[in-house]
């Protein structure tokens, strides 16, 4: 075996790789259990991958075959049910596990210099994630399936001028039909593999600017340890926690996540009373219909996933610790993160009376957020300087700001 | 310690998220019923006539309930679908998932076959589903308080029957469910100690 | 270090090691669970074992006629012999695997093979007096015996039962 390895060794760099970037890998000692979440994504990511090919042995592409494939496998295939559970399952677990992550990188500030870049793949791999997750949701060609395709593919209606044509080309036809159908199957079994490839890029960053930390100051080098076994143990019982939350929904709630309507094959001549996208669109579907106008509607959602983005040019204070050492930025914080649950509960009912003004002070409150940030940030700085910090922080606060003026 | 509280809610939610089945004496009586009366002008084609022998049945009763058809055939609706919609300017709806497709599930079913009335103008009409196309088939409209104990009761097994046809998987789901949790469970607890010892090691 | 504690760390660093073996065990234990359903899955689903067993009426097929019947994916041969060939048959031997005609049939009016060639797999084709592989020239008998050609053995015979005078079931025998 040793012999085995130094002959790879010469050729290839796999121990030096192995040592390098996962046994030896340095990593701050103070990372709490907010920081498994990357790895927790990860490992979804694996589960989908192999249960969908799993199902796509036995899933049929095909608009009059697949909803009846769909419960050949969950009545017919040996384990069908249980592979086709922990897949749809799997999707809003996902969702669940990347939207923790993401704040968690917005409350510690994990996306300041010099994690630009960093962040950037993650935003990324979000809109692939958003993409593949949508697709897929065509497959079982339910009611919400074949509604929910129909909406989101009309959006694309609001691009000036070509809109039609744009919306006939996505669907190979004037309605979603079994065109839409083949497309996205066959992008929905692409797409998880370009995101693998973006989780590479993803890690290739981090690993190049190292974890953040809840102390938001980069820690000498005894406060840092390796990656293996400190952090594989503490990422392995965070991973035990989500799988026991995670197959209690597969083997006790499955329909948790599904529609009822998705249990009625897809009806071209009649829209189910009331549609709603999956939970994890939720938010950005309210802040759609917030905006009377269809193509404002479309510009509005679309800026509100990506201008997360900005963030790092959005805050401009020095002081590191994200939300730690600012209250400020932290009470916007949680007003933001109350304001995404708010938009979600709005999202999910139809837009009426009191309801349609609460999704449209939401949206409004969910923009502010980040428009006003720069000059709060700016603020904010001044003030906690001046009350003071802890001293690490602050001398880092400074020479940032020293640095940023003897620039100018 | 409040690791304890946690998995006393685990295990809470384990076991009682298998309770309030249906027994099998009810499964069978709303088999018959979905067979004898739902059968037919609706299809259940994803049921086959197989799967009733899952639900306690002998092969000889389950023979009898087939008539010609064979074994592995599919229940699809005795009546043609073109006839059907001559008669009821509608296909009735396939019923294998309906507890699955309809908020509420086997509480709607429930609650729509049992929400036929008389209204003011003489007409049937119900309560769950305005505009029905579907008749009054066990006759509640016009049922005595004997006759419609009998009814609500056919209705709770059909009901209940209809539930278990959406989702036959659900026992044995259930069954490993407790067995993949326990062993999770028990995997987490490992894990956690490990974690605890190893990173005693930087103290 | 003084010497009680090195023997503290010992007993602990022990202590570690076998609850890292009993994690590990259980681990792993648990990944080789997991593998069962997935592999499981790519078994035949009930649908196609219900497909196990064909059910065959023998009542059209005149004496002499031969017809091919599907059983599990394959074609299954089922000739009605004429009195000639069953004589014909049980006075042969066969060719390179021989076998007595009595061993090969249920009725010896009725004979059922599986109609592949058991050199690679083709679908012979019958003739007057047997079939002819068109693949590499193999030979067989009314008896489903090999006689010439590259096949190593003779056809091979499904399961099957008579379920009534003129009705077998092949899958189960």
């Amino acid at each position: 075996m040793n012999k085995i390895i130094a002959w790879v060794d010469q050729r290839f760099p796999l121990t030096f790789f192995i040592k390098h970037e996962l046994t030896d890998y340095p990593t701050p000692r103070n990372l709490s259990y907010w920081w498994g979440f990357g790895f927790l994504a990860g490992f979804v990511l694996v589960i989908q991958i192999v249960t969908g090919i799993f199902l796509a042995m036995h899933y049929k592409p095909d608009s009059n075959l697949a909803f009846d494939s769909v419960q050949h496998i969950m009545r017919e295939v040996n384990y069908g049910w249980l592979i086709r559970y922990l897949h749809s399952t799997g999707a809003s677990a996902f969702f669940a596990v990347i939207y923790t992550h993401m704040a968690r990188t917005l409350y510690y500030g994990s996306y300041r210099r010099p994690r630009e870049l960093l962040w950037w793949t993650g935003q990324g791999l979000l809109l692939l994630m958003m993409a593949t997750a949508f697709m897929g949701y065509l497959l079982p060609w339910g009611q919400m399936s074949y509604w929910g395709a129909t909406v989101i593919t009309n959006l694309f209606k609001a691009t000036p001028v070509y809109g039609d044509q744009i919306v006939t080309w996505l669907r190979g036809g004037f309605a979603v039909d079994d065109p839409t159908l083949t497309r996205f199957f066959s992008l929905h079994y692409l797409f998880p593999f370009l995101i693998f490839a973006a989780v590479a890029i993803h890690l290739v960053a981090l690993h190049t600017v190292r974890s953040s930390n809840p102390s938001g100051i980069n820690l000498a080098d005894k406060d840092n340890i390796p990656f293996h076994p400190y952090f594989t143990i503490k990422d392995l019982f965070g991973l035990g926690i989500f799988m026991i939350v995670y197959l209690l929904i597969v083997f006790f709630k499955p329909d948790l996540f599904i529609d009822a309507a998705n249990n009625i094959p897809a009806n071209p001549m009649q829209t189910p009373a009331d549609i709603v996208p999956e939970w994890y669109f939720l938010p950005f579907y309210a802040i759609l219909r917030s905006v009377p106008d269809l193509a404002g509607g479309v510009v509005a959602m679309a800026i509100s996933v990506l201008i997360f983005a900005a963030m790092p040019y959005l805050d401009r204070s020095r002081v590191t610790g994200g939300a730690r050492y600012r209250p400020i930025y932290r009470a916007m914080f949680y007003i933001f993160v109350i304001d995404i649950f708010v938009l979600g509960y709005v999202g999910a009912h139809p837009p009426a009376g009191t309801l349609k003004m609460v999704g449209e002070v939401c949206t409004a409150i969910y923009f502010l957020t980040f428009l006003l940030l720069p000059f709060v940030s700016r603020w904010e700085e001044k003030f906690v300087l001046a009350r003071g910090l802890p001293p690490a922080v602050e001398a880092m606060a400074r020479k940032e700001i020293a640095e940023a003026e003897g620039n100018v | 310690m409040s690791n304890n509280k946690l998995f006393g809610l685990i295990f809470c939610l384990m076991f009682s998220a298998g309770s309030a089945q249906a027994d099998e004496a009810q499964l069978k009586r709303g088999a018959h019923v979905a067979v004898e009366v739902c059968n037919t002008c609706h299809s259940l084609k994803y049921l086959k006539y197989s799967d009733f022998l899952k639900l306690g049945f002998s092969k000889a009763e389950v023979d009898a309930m087939r008539g010609t058809k064979g074994m592995a055939d599919p229940l699809i609706s005795q009546m043609a679908p073109a006839d059907e919609l001559a008669m009821f300017s509608t296909v009735p709806p396939d019923l294998s998932l309906m507890a699955k497709a309809r908020d509420g599930g086997a509480n709607y079913i429930y609650a729509m076959i049992t929400g036929f009335y008389t209204d003011a103008k003489g007409q049937t009409a119900n309560h769950v589903f305005p505009g029905i196309k579907m008749p009054d088939v066990f006759m509640i409209a016009q049922a005595d308080a004997a006759g419609r104990q009998g009814i609500e009761q056919k209705a709770r097994d059909v009901s209940a029957f209809l539930e278990w046809a959406s989702d036959p998987q659900a026992e044995e789901r259930k069954t490993l469910g407790r067995y993949v949790i326990g062993y999770f469970v028990f995997l987490t607890v490992l894990l956690y100690f490990l974690k605890k010892k190893i990173w005693k090691r930087l103290d | 270090m003084s010497e009680e504690n090195t023997i503290k760390d010992g007993a602990n660093l022990s202590r570690r090691e076998f609850l890292g073996t009993v994690t590990a065990g259980v681990a792993a234990a648990g990944v080789a669970a997991a593998c069962v359903p997935f592999v499981s899955s790519m078994n035949p689903s009930s649908d196609v074992l219900a497909k196990a067993t064909t059910e065959i009426d023998l009542s059209g097929i005149a004496p002499g006629e031969e017809k091919t019947f599907p059983w599990q994916g394959k074609p299954v041969f089922v000739v009605h012999r004429t009195p000639e060939e069953i004589a014909a048959m049980a006075a042969s031997k066969g060719g390179k695997d021989p076998e007595p005609d009595a061993k090969r049939v249920q009725k010896p009016e009725w004979l059922v093979v599986i109609g592949i060639c058991t050199h690679l797999g083709c679908v012979p084709n019958k003739t007057e007096s047997g079939w002819l592989c068109p693949c590499h020239g193999s030979v067989y008998d009314n008896s489903g015996r090999i006689i010439s050609g590259p096949a190593p053995r003779n056809l091979d015979l499904p399961p099957y039962h008579f379920v009534a005078e003129n009705k077998i079931l092949i899958g189960k025998a």
